[in-house]
């Protein structure tokens, strides 16, 4: 734990060093991007560490999140801080419900399940023109102040990279303590054999609709980010494409570990915008990457770390019988 | 006006009994869900129309599904058959990376913009139905999705290479042991699945125009009706295919926001209490 604390202090220290020597504000707006991807592929990435579950739906929690934050600051009735505390409690309320319904079904049907979800609301949002601006989408008006911040403040590049990335490392550093209690161990060994878990007297059903409701709000938590760096949200933010892109993100960079998604995301920003200038096929190569990942590596860039620099040995376990 | 739209429905839904068969078989043989099979369909269509530049309509729709015959049993061969011993869900993560160099691909080589192909002359005309007046090739889009149904369920209930289809679906161990060869008969499996797909995309292009988002909007239909008819099952793919197609054409008309939803709503209740569909695990 302390190891994570001392880890986390010096990522806020570079946070804020990077905030301040970087000046292209380019350069901040896609750090910040490849930030908020990255939180959403934690979330993705929580599910499947410590469930052994994959989910192509996730994206209803990010957009929903905007979708949610947009709806109640329209009203103009309740206070915007109470209003993100407000979204993410219903999106964790609501996972932690679906959760409990879907999370005894196995295997790839949960998968579809996931996607079946997501697409469910991905159309309803894209239909409800009243409430959600329907396929146009709608702008999220955020107030001049915010926790005591001015938005103008708040929505400059190096401020809002600075936000993003220490909500970032502080989600992290919460889900790392998380998983190093009890509660971790139990839902690790839920997920490597469910039925020797339920011999030893472990009730599963609860542990694993909290980890799902636990990754709805990692999500959702991007979703909040997302929602104040654009101001606006669309369907787009729902569709199933998206979850399938923070999975990949999260299979790139390896599950195992915490750290893992997020770095998938820096590889998929890397690709986008570095390998994007030069081929415009850079989604073919980062799908053969993605390929190439699951076949040889499949715990990602950072079981390649671990493996070669850190020299631990490996352990592979997608799904967990 | 009923007629055009259980018309239209029936179009779609030959449409996807080609697409959904193949995804059924793959299942079947492979136990993949194979998450690219809407990228097959887009490939076979995009090949077809290439196909047709150069000749004319009737050859793509032979070679067109030849050509992505020979990319399944490659894809069996190098891929599935390599990955068999691993869990399920690598795999299916495999076929999303394939989905997406393929989509990549496509729209590198035959670029973003819509591209049309014509109907062919020969089925150019209208065929008067009950009343209202068809269009010949939608007609025959009926006819082709109703000779693959058939053809596919004499072939696997009374042929030879059929029934050792149905056992090694059943039990692929076992019916190695007794001397069938598994590994040849999936690559020719799967090559009739990417095979089946690629004609629909032929059969499609005339009458939905190609673009680039023809994968993503049939693939979660695809799986919507492979999920209700059950996994794996080809007369519950069959069913639901005619049903889906059915309850879109006509609810797009008469409830359009329930209509979208209704499917996904049935995916979602069979998924929860009867994962094996309707047909079960029954071929």
């Amino acid at each position: 734990m302390k190891k994570s604390l001392l880890g986390a202090l010096l990522a806020l220290t570079l946070g804020g060093v990077v905030s301040v020597l970087v000046s292209s504000n380019t350069l901040l707006s896609l750090l910040t991007q490849a930030i908020i991807y990255a939180v959403f592929a934690l979330g993705v990435g929580v599910l499947l560490k410590q469930n052994g579950m994959v989910s192509f739906g996730h994206a209803l929690f990010f957009g929903g999140a905007s979708y949610l934050i947009g709806v109640l600051l329209q009203m103009q009735r309740i206070p915007a801080e109470w209003v993100i505390v407000l979204a993410l409690l219903t999106i964790t309320l609501a996972a932690f419900l679906i959760g409990l319904v879907i999370v005894r079904v196995p295997g790839v049907a949960f998968g579809m399940l996931t996607l079946a979800i997501g697409q469910m609301f991905f159309l309803t949002a894209s239909r409800a023109r009243g409430l959600t601006g329907g396929a146009d989408g709608m702008n999220i008006e955020w107030p001049s102040h915010l926790f005591g911040v001015s938005m103008s403040q708040m929505l400059k590049p190096a401020s809002m990279f600075l936000t993003c990335w220490t909500t970032l490392v502080v989600v992290m550093l919460l889900l790392a303590w998380l998983m190093s209690t009890r509660f971790g161990s139990l839902t690790e060994a839920v997920r490597d054999n469910e039925e020797r878990a339920r011999f030893i007297g472990i009730r599963t059903l609860l542990p694993r609709a909290a980890v799902y409701a636990l990754s709805a709000l990692v999500t959702g938590v991007a979703g909040v980010l997302s929602a104040l760096n654009t101001g606006f949200v669309s369907p787009e933010s729902l569709h199933w494409s998206l979850s399938g892109v923070a999975l990949m993100m999260v299979v790139v960079g390896g599950f195992k570990a915490l750290w893992g998604p997020a770095a998938g995301a820096v590889v998929y920003f890397l690709f986008k915008e570095i390998l994007g200038e030069h081929a415009t096929h850079w989604m073919t190569i980062f799908g053969i990457t993605l390929i190439a990942v699951i076949v040889f590596s499949p715990t990602g860039v950072a079981g390649l770390f671990e493996r070669w620099v850190l020299g631990k040995k490996p352990s592979v376990k997608v799904g967990g019988h | 006006m009923l007629t055009i739209n259980l018309f239209n429905g029936l179009v779609y839904g030959a449409l996807l009994i080609v697409m959904c068969s193949g995804l059924a078989l793959i299942y079947g043989l492979r136990r993949v869900v194979n998450f690219a099979h809407g990228s097959l369909y887009m490939m076979g269509a995009y090949i077809g129309y290439s196909i047709s530049l150069q000749s004319n309509f009737w050859v793509a729709l032979v070679a067109a599904p030849a050509v992505m015959a020979v990319f399944g049993v490659l894809l069996d061969r190098y891929g599935f058959r390599l990955l068999q011993d691993r869990d399920p869900l690598t795999v299916v993560l495999v076929t999303f990376g394939l989905l997406l160099v393929i989509e990549d691909s496509v729209q590198t080589y035959w670029g973003k913009s819509n591209l049309s192909v014509p109907v062919p002359e020969a089925l150019a005309f209208s065929v008067d139905l009950l009343g209202t007046p068809v269009p010949a090739y939608r007609l025959s889009v009926i006819v082709i999705g109703a000779a693959v149904a058939l053809g596919l369920s004499l072939w696997l209930r009374y042929s030879k290479v059929g029934l050792f289809v149905r056992a090694a679906s059943t039990d692929p161990v076992t019916t190695s042991m007794q001397g069938v060869n598994t590994d040849f008969l999936s690559a020719g499996v799967v090559g009739l699945g990417t095979a089946l797909a690629g004609l629909a995309g032929v059969v499609a292009a005339p009458f939905l125009s190609l673009s680039p988002s023809m994968s993503a909007d049939v693939i979660i239909d695809s799986f919507v009706v492979v999920v209700i008819g059950g996994l794996g099952s080809l007369a519950g793919a069959f069913i639901a295919a005619l049903v889906l197609g059915m309850v879109q054409a006509i609810g797009a008309v008469y409830l359009p926001d329930a209509a979208v939803l209704l499917p996904f709503v049935f995916m979602i209740a069979i998924l929860i209490w009867k994962p094996s569909g309707f047909a079960g695990s029954r071929t």
